[in-house]
């Protein structure tokens, strides 16, 4: 249940972000949603379950966007094995500062796509621009905090269940067993 | 006998008075008699009467026209505020209905033009309607709600009303993904109208094109137009694609630099027409 919702969650970000936040086919200030997901799978959810989201996300955005395939693959799988490795070795595990190593796992695992992909196929890219990629990150700070308490929110839902029986089981009085 | 005549004298008085005020109202009922049916005219009693009467009839007049005019004033304000209302409302669908034949005004001269281009052009084409834009920053794409079960295939053009807009990069049954012509990756065989020479239109990623393989000596101004040259059959020849913006001849090289200002206006792409060639030119 937990992949399914996940993974419905993420195509509605994917859509939107293809859809309601580019007005224009050149419109700059996009912020990818996408992203925000991959690194919520990375530091709450198991491996299997988060790659199992990640497979059909990235398929789905390599169709939607752009004209090199393996290119989204490349930088979600990039981008959550990296924020992982991070949230693994740092001391400060605290969400206040997960949220700009996000944007900063963004801005790596972007630059080093675009490198690869430069010295593979140079012709179809679009120059490189840091106040572009830049705007790019600071957008994917300001969407972290609402959709992190979103993903969070869903998350817990689905632990709990959503069987109406579970309240109303009686329960013992014994709260130490 | 003091006790009788002090009791006697009252009594005389009291019909004294009597006489008196009996006499009084005959004499005025008599002037009253008289003047009303005399000569018709106001007497002194009758002036002084109205004289009288004629403050308070005032006062009275004036306080009910206040009262009544009080009350005329707070009803006609509660109709006035519901009036309000009401004409808010009308003023709201009225904006609303401006708004919305303004679109269709809007989208009625678009479609017109892309009908003018289908009627003028005479080329079979298959309309569609962008449904997504490509978020990367990287790539130049849209994606189209018309596919291969609409005849489109790979490397058919695209285009509106005011000229070329891309080529179909992937296709699905019911969808398919247009390269933009503003893409780094989309290169496309042009004709400078005046002089009739030959380059490739590249995009640059942003609103511009670049026109390529322009030789020095090839006279190029401000304001030429540039259209498709039509070669390998993709784009049918004399589509508008845009006009010379900017000539840079530098010392070095063989070509010039000419930046193209796109035809089409890639901010307010909705509609396309996507030109159907036969199935042997794309492949």
């Amino acid at each position: 249940m937990v992949v399914i919702t996940f993974l419905a969650i993420g195509l509605l970000l994917v859509i939107l972000q293809t859809t309601l936040f580019m007005p224009t086919p050149v419109w700059p200030a996009a912020p990818d949603l996408y992203y925000i997901l991959v690194a919520y799978l990375a530091y709450r959810m198991d491996l299997l379950r988060s790659l199992v989201i990640l497979f059909p996300l990235s398929c789905v955005l390599d169709v939607l966007s752009g004209t090199v395939l393996g290119m989204y693959p490349a930088i979600c799988f990039g981008g959550f094995f990296l924020l992982r490795f991070m949230a693994d070795r740092l001391p400060v595990r605290e969400s206040l500062y997960q949220v700009p190593m996000i944007a900063v796992s963004y801005l790596v695992v972007n630059w080093l796509v675009y490198v690869v992909l430069f010295f593979l196929e140079p012709v179809v890219l679009i120059p490189w621009s840091w106040p572009l990629v830049l705007l790019r990150a600071g957008l994917i700070i300001v969407f972290s905090f609402p959709l992190f308490r979103f993903f969070e929110r869903v998350n817990k839902r689905l632990q709990g269940g959503f069987s109406p029986l579970k309240r109303l089981r009686v329960r013992t009085g014994n709260r130490f067993r | 006998m003091r006790k009788k005549s002090s009791r006697k004298r009252p009594t005389r008085f009291r019909a004294f008075r009597l006489v008196l005020l009996i006499g009084l109202l005959l004499t005025m009922g008599l002037i009253f008699l008289v003047s009303t049916l005399g000569n018709q005219e106001f007497g002194p009693l009758h002036k002084m009467l109205f004289q009288s009467v004629g403050p308070v009839q005032k006062v009275v007049a004036r306080s009910t026209n206040y009262f009544r005019s009080l009350k005329k004033e707070y009803v006609d304000l509660l109709r006035v505020r519901e009036e309000n209302t009401r004409l808010w409302a009308e003023l709201q669908e009225c904006r609303a209905a401006l708004y919305k034949s303004r679109e269709a005004m809007a989208t009625n001269a678009m479609l017109r033009r892309l009908l003018d281009f289908k009627r003028n052009s005479r080329l079979p084409t298959v309309a569609a309607t962008i449904i997504g834009k490509d978020p990367s920053l990287w790539f130049r794409s849209v994606i189209i709600d018309r596919g291969s079960t609409d005849g489109v295939r790979k490397g058919m053009a695209v285009v509106t009303g005011e000229g070329i807009v891309g080529q179909v990069f992937a296709v699905a049954p019911g969808y398919a993904k247009v390269l933009l012509a503003i893409a780094p990756s989309s290169a496309i065989d042009v004709l400078l109208q005046k002089s009739r020479v030959r380059g490739i239109l590249k995009g640059t990623g942003s609103l511009t094109y670049r026109l390529e393989y322009i030789l020095k000596t090839v006279d190029v101004a401000k304001g030429d137009r540039v259209v498709t040259a039509g070669y390998g059959g993709l784009f049918p020849t004399g589509l508008p694609v845009g006009v010379v913006s900017r000539v840079i001849r530098k010392r070095r090289g063989m070509f010039q630099e000419i930046e193209v200002k796109p035809a089409v206006d890639f901010l307010t792409l909705e509609d396309l027409l996507v030109i159907e060639q036969e199935r042997r030119t794309l492949e």
